[in-house]
C-alpha cells in the first residue's frame, strides 16, 4: 500500500466512520507525523501471531532454571528470545532448545517427528559452515581483521569443497 | 522479462480454467526452505543474506530454470506493491530489510521468494482444484533446487524452518475459492468453524490477517510436522468438494427463493461497474464478486471469467498506476479505476494478450 500523500510505503492505516460515510486513509509515517497524528516514537514492532505467542507461553510454561537461560551456540540466541519474538535463530536451535520445542510441536503439529520427504543428499560439513559463520561474524564485531580474514578463507575453501 | 511486461500479461492462476474453476480460483503450494550454513533470515547480517541470495541466483542459472529474478531493493514502492497485489511477493518481503527478492517464472506459476522468514519460500500455483499435479511440478522443482543448494534438514525433524509452525514438511497446501452464496445465505462462519476444527486455516485473498474481500477465502493446513505431503494434500482433497458442495447448494438456494432479486443484483452490479466515472477498490470488489457469480449461474452470458478474474487483480491500486505510469492519488485512482472497468467491460475481451 502506498502513502496516499508521497510515494513512500503506507505504515499507517486507519478507517475513519463520520456520518455514515467510512473513509480510509494510509499514510507513511512522515506524513501522518506532518498530518498532527500522535504516534509512539518507535512504532511497536509488529507482534508476533498472538495465538502462537499465546501457544508458546502456555506450553513452554514459566521459564525456570536452566532453559530460560540457555542460548544457542551459534546463533546466539536465547530460548528467552525465542519466547517473545517466536521465530528461532538458525537450524541448530532445534537441537539446542529441543527439550523446550517438543511440547510446542506437539501442541501445534499433533507429532514431533517428521514424516515424508527426506533430502537427497545429507551434509556433513554444512554445521561447520554454520560455526564458521558464527565465529566470522563475532571476528567482525571484536574488530578482530586478522581473524575474519582466516576465517573467511577457511569458509571458501569449505564452499570449494562442497 | 520486466515488471512493465507483466502489467500486459496476467498469471496463469487467473486463467479460469481446471477443475471446478466457477469456484476454485487457484490451487496452491508453498515450500519452506532453507540453506543449512546460515543462520535463518531474521538473523542473518546483511553480507549473509547478499551471500544467500547468490547462491540462490547462481542455483536457478546451473539447474537452467526459466525464471527472472527481482531485487526488492531496487523496485520503486510501487512496483513491490504490484507484485503483492500479484500474490507473487508477501508484504513481509516487501516491506522487509537486506538483500532480498523474488524470482519469476513465464505465467507467473513459479514464484520463489528469497530472505523472507525463511530464505527460500518456493510457491506453485495454477488455476483451478489442481493440486496432485501442483504438487508433482513443486516437488521436481524442489528437487532441482536441492542438487544445487544445502537444505537445512534433520532426519527427525524434517526441513528446519525459521518458525517453529512450518518445520517438517514445509509445506502450505492451498485454495482460494470464491464463495459468494455462502457468504449472502450467511453460513460462511459455520463453514469456516467446521474447517477450522479439523485444523485447516482459513484466510482472506492477501493471506494472514488479511480480510477476505471479494468473498474469495483461501483454504490451507496448518500442521506440517507428522505427516506426509501426499497425506497432507488428501485432506484439502477430500475436504473442498465438500465446500463446493455447500457453496452450490447455496448459490442454487438463492436461485430458487430470490430469483429476480439475484438477477437484478447481478444486472446491476454489472450495469454499474460498465458505466461508473469513479469507483472505490472496495466496491468494486463487491461487485465484481456478484457478477462472477452470475457468470457461474448464466446470469451474465457475455463475460469471460477469466476476465472477472483479472479485473480482480488489475483494479488495485498500483497496478492501475503502473498502466497509467504516474502516481495516483485516491480519487484520481477511482476515476482511473472507473475508466479502466469500463474499457475492459465494453467488449468483455482481455485487454491485450501476451
Amino acid at each position: 500500500m502506498i502513502c496516499q500523500r508521497c510515494p513512500s510505503e503506507a505504515v499507517i492505516h486507519l478507517t475513519e466512520q463520520s456520518d455514515g460515510q467510512r473513509r480510509e486513509i494510509h499514510l507513511c509515517l512522515a506524513c501522518a507525523r506532518k498530518a498532527g497524528l500522535r504516534l509512539p516514537e518507535n512504532p511497536p514492532k509488529l507482534p508476533l501471531d498472538e495465538v502462537l505467542q499465546s501457544l508458546i507461553v502456555a506450553h513452554v510454561g514459566e521459564l525456570v532454571g536452566e532453559l530460560a537461560e540457555r542460548s544457542c551456540p551459534v546463533c546466539g540466541i536465547r530460548f528467552m528470545e525465542f519466547r517473545t519474538g517466536g521465530r528461532l535463530g538458525c537450524p541448530q536451535d532445534y537441537q539446542v532448545f529441543g527439550a523446550g520445542l517438543s511440547p510446542l510441536l506437539l501442541r501445534m503439529h499433533g507429532a514431533t517427528r517428521h514424516v515424508g520427504k527426506a533430502v537427497a543428499r545429507w551434509n556433513p560439513a554444512a554445521l561447520q559452515r554454520l560455526q564458521l559463520r558464527s565465529q566470522l561474524r563475532e571476528a567482525i564485531a571484536r574488530e578482530d581483521y586478522e581473524l575474519a580474514a582466516r576465517l573467511r578463507d577457511q569458509l571458501r575453501f569449505k564452499d570449494n569443497d562442497a | 522479462m520486466t515488471l512493465d511486461d507483466l502489467t500486459r500479461t496476467s498469471g496463469e492462476w487467473l486463467r479460469g480454467t481446471g477443475p471446478e474453476s466457477d469456484i476454485v480460483m487457484c490451487s496452491r503450494i508453498r515450500l519452506a526452505r532453507n540453506l543449512a550454513d546460515f543462520p535463518f533470515t531474521g538473523r542473518a547480517s546483511r553480507s549473509e543474506k547478499a551471500e544467500i541470495e547468490s547462491h540462490f541466483t547462481s542455483c536457478i542459472a546451473a539447474a537452467g530454470l526459466d525464471l527472472t529474478y527481482f531485487e526488492v531493493n531496487s523496485l520503486s514502492p510501487l512496483d513491490r506493491q504490484f507484485l503483492v497485489e500479484r500474490q507473487v511477493i508477501s508484504r513481509e518481503l516487501s516491506g522487509g530489510e537486506g538483500p532480498r527478492g523474488v524470482a519469476l517464472s513465464p505465467q507467473e506459476k513459479i514464484a520463489i521468494m528469497v530472505n523472507e522468514e525463511d530464505h527460500l519460500r518456493i510457491q506453485y500455483m495454477l488455476s483451478g482444484f489442481r493440486l496432485h499435479e501442483v504438487w508433482e511440478e513443486i516437488n521436481q522443482l524442489d528437487d532441482r533446487l536441492e542438487e544445487h543448494l544445502a537444505y537445512a534438514y534433520s532426519p527427525s525433524l524434517g526441513y528446519l524452518t525459521a518458525c517453529p509452525t512450518n518445520v517438517g514438511t514445509g509445506i502450505r497446501v492451498g485454495v482460494m475459492l470464491h464463495l459468494p452464496g455462502l457468504v449472502q445465505t450467511k453460513q460462511i462462519d459455520k463453514v469456516f468453524r467446521a474447517l477450522q476444527k479439523i485444523n485447516l486455516a482459513v484466510r482472506g485473498l492477501y493471506g494472514e490477517g488479511s480480510q477476505a474481500f471479494g468473498d474469495f477465502y483461501q483454504i490451507s493446513n496448518q500442521q506440517t510436522l507428522g505427516k506426509s505431503e501426499p497425506e497432507l494434500i488428501r485432506i484439502l482433497i477430500d475436504v473442498v468438494p465438500q465446500v463446493l458442495q455447500y457453496e452450490r447448494s447455496a448459490r442454487q438456494a438463492l436461485v430458487n427463493e430470490r430469483r429476480q432479486h439475484l438477477h437484478d443484483q447481478v444486472s446491476r452490479a454489472y450495469g454499474v461497474l460498465k458505466t461508473a466515472q469513479t469507483i472505490s477498490s472496495e466496491e468494486t470488489m463487491l461487485l465484481l464478486s456478484s457478477v462472477r457469480m452470475g457468470i457461474n449461474l448464466g446470469l451474465i452470458d457475455d463475460l469471460s471469467i477469466a476476465t472477472v478474474n483479472e479485473l480482480f487483480i488489475q483494479t488495485q491500486p498500483a497496478f492501475l498506476q503502473k498502466i497509467r505510469g504516474a502516481e495516483l492519488g485516491v480519487e484520481e485512482r477511482a476515476v482511473a479505476r472507473a475508466s479502466y472497468l469500463r474499457s475492459r467491460l465494453s467488449n468483455g475481451r482481455m485487454a491485450s494478450e501476451p
